[in-house]
């Protein structure tokens, strides 16, 4: 087996596990503040690479730059979804509720996007996208490395609004409990429709990579949601950190696999470890130990 | 409790139910017909488990998946002819999947609620995955199986009623287990596990339990699901939309309740047919089903079953409450469990 | 009284079911599914097709076909003087539904004749409802080996066998003088009954001519990361690649990486994804898709005035070039042309006597060029071409000895972004 081949497969992982991580992210925030499963987190990926692709080929916009009005137009979007539907739910069956109520949801974006775009497949364009350099005899392509950039400034920007700013605070306070932040005076309402917004807004950028990496339509969101959840929940609901980590462990692993043994085995052997890690660890890498169970 | 008083109704609906193929002849609806009843025995196992204990499973894909190769690689390994024997093949589905329910079960019951709803997400991967590499599953070009020659108007007819006792099966699994000691123990697990523990519930047995009973109906309703469409595809036994089904059936009727997921399937999936039928611009439909289902969640999130029955109930207790004065006993009524 | 609501409700919903399934069978039922037909009213035929879902891309495609030929064949007076009807409904890519469909269609609808669905996958659900109630099933994808295994009479592909796709190609390979040969061949393809079983019958040839395969490995159809793959083939610097894929989505991959690689193939043929016209270039970029192959049983230049007839009507209709016709557009188109002479020659809609008629060894032609078929409902005449995108033009390259066709261009351009 060759060492520059599993080098590579190893940093094309770390490189694309980032972006995946960052989509996550937004998945794991959401549920970590609101308990809310999201499972049109996929459909938003696909949503925020299909405007990407309208700025694009209509207005001529660079990729990159066209993330200016991707991501606080989805901002938008999952401030409205939220407000309309997903606030309303409350009860003990919330979670569970809140996988239906998101998957109807993501039937409708779906159904609409068919109906503007098309179902034909697209991609993006640009002039990074195909394009790589040379170092230490792998080549890099340059749409990685920048998204892998895009990712960590993002994650970061995250990290400083979580950890620096007041509204960080009673997002931590919500994440931690949510009764005893309301009590503290935090209006967990505002807090959880603005990190939804947030959660769906890093869609955006995540589309724009994938949507340059990979030809796409509306059915591909399926398997996108698949990988997020598996990532987040290998990470721990609701540990920003875990999402980063299991997103790069994920798919690093499936490439090491794929090269090292078949790529036929990859996936399923990413499923395996993530049943052993459950098994041993049930809150994931980095979540938090709740009530013992049995 | 449903079944010891003199509860007519239900005599009547199956009465009424083994009697629709007679009356409604035509094989376009019965083949609807034999889904629901497929969908329905399915939502009502599912319910069985996740819906009194609180757990949600999303991988029950994996029993339905388990009964459907079942049938399709023991009729293709004996050579058997279509025809009435391999029916016999159905409950085999059903007992290989409570086979594999069992280490299924113990890897996953191991982790809490939340966790608990991607991991069997997780392992049904793992099983889809398994069936569409390995080779003696036929790969992606899948099983085919041998169907009976029977003429196209009655050709139907045989898996109603197969359908049909399935449905019953399962109803009846169901509504035991809710009058038994250990319906009483899961759903004191859904209301709190740990002081039901605390209280000396086997609580890992009991969820185990109930776990495999689930498998059994659901890879029942597989193997006869293969048998029906006389072809399966590992991407369609393991069918990621059939997990998310099944649980949308039992929430749309009623999560925990009887007549909630028979309800639900009956409802979803002649509505999804029609729908597909009726519009053929694919997307429209998907914009359509997706409308009508965040309406009805949002609008009666306990369920069809439960919002009626609550609706019902308060009608009643409005006549009752002026007879009493005005005094209302709003705390008391109107729990979830029917 | 808790148990008495519940027992209305019960019933209440059971009718409300009842009356909610019977009502699909109600609905439209114009002609009576018989083999005669009054004269004056039309002849309705039923296909359900994948309109969305996975497949949607070329079900739709398959609609404009299948309705660009009943617009056809009605200028030209219909089948037998009755005006063609199409009936098509969307099964959403799901075998369910495909079952539900043609049943409806059949029993409900009463069409007189049915198409078929659009893959390989939803073929043999649906020709088993067909064959119960004897119709024809004639269709223009779906010929994956498994579906002729099955052993269904009444099944007709109009279109190749699936596994002799590459011959052409592999044959071209073998011909070509020692010197130009290429060393080193890669073999990769996606798990899916349409592709793999394509692999082996090539292989075989590309061995026997000193072709030595330095890659062959299996990849899994739901894989969404192609990179580890695709970097594992150009570090083998096989010579000449061979793609077994599905869709655009997983060529398009296969390219970038190669692309962001700087690994140039001196050949490059993938078994579908090239043949999707203006998708595929927009996906990978003109540039780039110059001097890929793909294999086909027909593209928009073809020599034949009846396919060249329909490429203009299609144009009329729908707009757009020549070259944005898809393949599947073709397909469909032939199964039409296929059936209206089935009827034609024998003189009505009797579907028992159509599928004899189909099986009697009889060519027929239509825009793929001619056909016939065999017992098991393969055609036997279905050539295969080989097409490759020589800048912006999709043009036809093999077989070389067929004087339609124009030279290989040979070795592959480097990649041009």
């Amino acid at each position: 087996m060759n060492g520059t081949a599993l080098t590579h497969a190893v940093i094309d992982g770390i490189l694309t596990g980032a972006v995946y991580a960052l989509m996550a992210t937004g998945l794991t925030l959401i549920f970590g503040v609101m308990n809310i499963i999201n499972i049109a987190q996929g459909i938003f990926v696909i949503l925020g690479a299909y405007l990407s692709y309208a700025l694009s080929v209509h207005l001529g916009i660079d990729l990159f730059v066209g993330l200016l009005i991707t991501i606080p137009t989805l901002f938008i979007v999952g401030i409205c979804v939220e407000r309309a539907f997903i606030g309303r739910l409350k009860g003990p069956e919330k979670t569970a509720m809140s996988i239906l109520v998101t998957y109807a949801i993501s039937l409708i974006i779906e159904g609409t996007l068919n109906l503007v775009f098309g179902v034909n497949y697209v991609q993006l364009h640009s002039w990074y996208v195909s394009k790589s350099f040379k170092v230490f005899g792998i080549y890099l392509p340059y749409i990685y490395v920048f998204g892998f950039i895009m990712a960590v400034v993002l994650l970061g920007a995250l990290y400083v609004m979580l950890y620096r700013t007041r509204f960080g605070a009673s997002v931590r306070a919500s994440l931690a409990d949510h009764t005893a932040a309301a009590l503290v005076g935090i209006d967990v309402r505002r807090v959880s429709t603005i990190c939804f917004g947030i959660g769906v807004a890093v869609t955006a950028a995540g589309g724009m990579v994938y949507g340059a990496t990979n030809a796409f339509n509306a059915s591909t969101s399926y398997d996108l949601i698949s990988r997020l959840l598996t990532i987040v929940v290998l990470g721990g609901l609701g540990s920003l950190g875990g999402a980063l980590v299991a997103g790069i462990v994920m798919v690093t692993l499936e490439d090491v696999v794929s090269v090292a043994w078949s790529p036929v085995w990859s996936t399923m052997v990413f499923f395996v470890v993530l049943v052993v890690v459950l098994s041993v660890r049930p809150q994931g890498l980095f979540g938090k130990q709740s009530a013992r169970v049995a | 409790m449903i079944l010891k008083r003199k509860n007519w109704a239900w005599p009547v609906a199956l009465l009424a139910l083994v009697a629709f193929p007679l009356v409604f002849q035509n094989p376009a609806v019965t083949s609807i017909a034999v889904f629901t009843l497929i969908f329905m025995a399915a939502a009502t196992s599912w319910n069985l488990f996740s819906g009194y204990s609180g757990y949600i499973a999303l991988g029950d894909g994996v029993f339905f998946g388990t009964g459907a190769y079942a049938m399709a690689l023991v009729s293709t390994h004996l050579n058997m002819q279509g025809g009435y024997a391999m029916f016999a093949l159905v409950p085999l589905g059903g007992i290989l999947a409570m086979l594999v329910a069992v280490p299924v079960g113990l890897i996953c019951l191991r982790v809490r609620r939340h966790t608990f709803v991607v991991i069997t997400i997780a392992i049904f991967f793992v099983f889809q995955l398994a069936a569409i590499n390995f080779g003696f599953t036929g790969g992606t070009a899948g099983i085919q199986i041998p169907s009976p020659s029977w003429s196209a108007s009655f050709y139907n007819l045989p898996f109603y009623y197969v359908g049909l006792a399935l449905v019953i099966v399962s109803t009846l699994l169901s509504a035991g287990i809710r009058r038994s000691r250990f319906g009483l123990q899961l759903l004191a697990i859904r209301d709190d596990e740990d002081r039901a523990l605390g209280l000396g519930t086997k609580v890992a047995a009991v969820k185990l339990t109930g776990f495999v009973i689930s498998a059994f109906t659901i890879g029942m309703a597989g193997g006869l699901y293969a048998y029906f469409l006389g072809q399966i595809y590992p991407q369609f036994a393991f069918d990621p939309l059939f997990d998310i089904s099944i649980a949308l059936m039992a929430f749309l009727g009623g999560l925990g309740t009887l007549l909630g997921p028979l309800l639900g399937a009956l409802i979803l999936e002649s509505l999804q047919q029609w729908l597909t039928l009726q519009f053929s611009s694919g997307s429209l439909y998907l914009v359509f089903y997706g409308v009508l289902f965040l309406a009805v969640i949002l609008l009666m999130p306990q369920g069809i079953v439960t919002f009626f029955g609550d609706v019902w109930t308060k009608r009643n207790r409005g006549v009752e409450e002026k007879k009493l004065g005005g005094v209302t006993v709003e705390e008391v009524v109107g729990t979830r469990r029917a | 009284m808790r148990f008495k609501s519940s027992g209305i409700r019960v019933l209440g919903v059971a009718a409300a079911a009842s009356c909610a399934l019977a009502l699909t069978a109600c609905g439209s039922s114009s002609s009576n599914g018989s083999s005669t037909i009054p004269s004056g009213q039309p002849v309705t035929i039923g296909a359900s097709l994948s309109l969305s879902g996975d497949f949607s891309a070329d079900g739709q495609a398959f609609q404009r076909g299948y309705e660009l030929w009943a617009q056809n064949q009605n200028a030209a007076g219909g089948l037998l003087g009755h005006q063609v009807k199409l009936k098509i409904v969307s099964d959403a890519s799901s075998p369910t539904q495909v079952v539900t469909n043609y049943q409806k269609l059949i029993s409900v609808n009463k069409v007189n004749l049915t198409f078929g669905p659009y893959s390989t996958l939803l073929s043999i659900p649906a020709a088993k409802i067909a064959k119960r109630y004897s119709y024809a099933m004639v269709e223009g994808a779906g010929g994956g080996p498994s579906v002729f295994a099955a052993g269904l009479t009444n099944v007709f592909d109009v279109t190749l066998p699936v596994s002799d796709d590459l011959t052409p190609f592999a044959n071209w390979l073998a011909a070509l003088p020692t010197s130009q040969r290429p060393k080193t061949v890669a073999y990769v393809t996606s798990n899916d009954p349409f592709t793999q079983p394509q692999i082996p019958v090539a292989q075989k040839i590309t061995n026997a001519a000193g072709i030595k395969t330095v890659y062959n490995s299996v990849f899994p159809a739901e894989a969404t990361d192609f990179t580890p793959i695709a970097d594992a083939v150009a570090a083998s610097k096989a010579e000449v690649v061979v793609l077994g894929s599905v869709d655009v989505p997983t060529v398009s991959a296969f390219m970038q990486a190669f692309e962001q690689a700087h690994y140039n193939p001196k050949a490059f043929i993938a078994t579908a994804g090239p043949d999707q016209g203006a998708t595929f270039a927009q996906a990978v970029g003109q540039n780039n898709a110059n001097g890929m192959m793909v294999p086909n049983s027909w593209y928009p230049g073809y020599d034949n005035a009846s396919s060249k007839a329909m490429v203009a009507s299609y144009v009329a209709k729908y707009g757009g070039s020549a070259s944005d016709v898809n393949a599947d557009v073709a397909e469909a188109y032939s199964v039409g042309q296929v059936v209206a002479q089935a009827v034609k020659a024998t003189g009505g809609f009797d579907n028992s006597k159509i599928i004899s008629y189909l099986h009697s060894g009889v060519t027929m032609q239509s825009v793929q060029g001619p056909v016939k078929f065999n017992n098991l409902g393969q055609n036997l005449l279905g050539v295969a071409f080989t097409f490759q995108w020589q800048g912006a033009n999709f043009v036809q390259v093999m077989p070389t000895s067929n004087p339609n066709s124009v030279p290989v261009l040979f070795p592959k351009p480097v990649w041009a972004g």
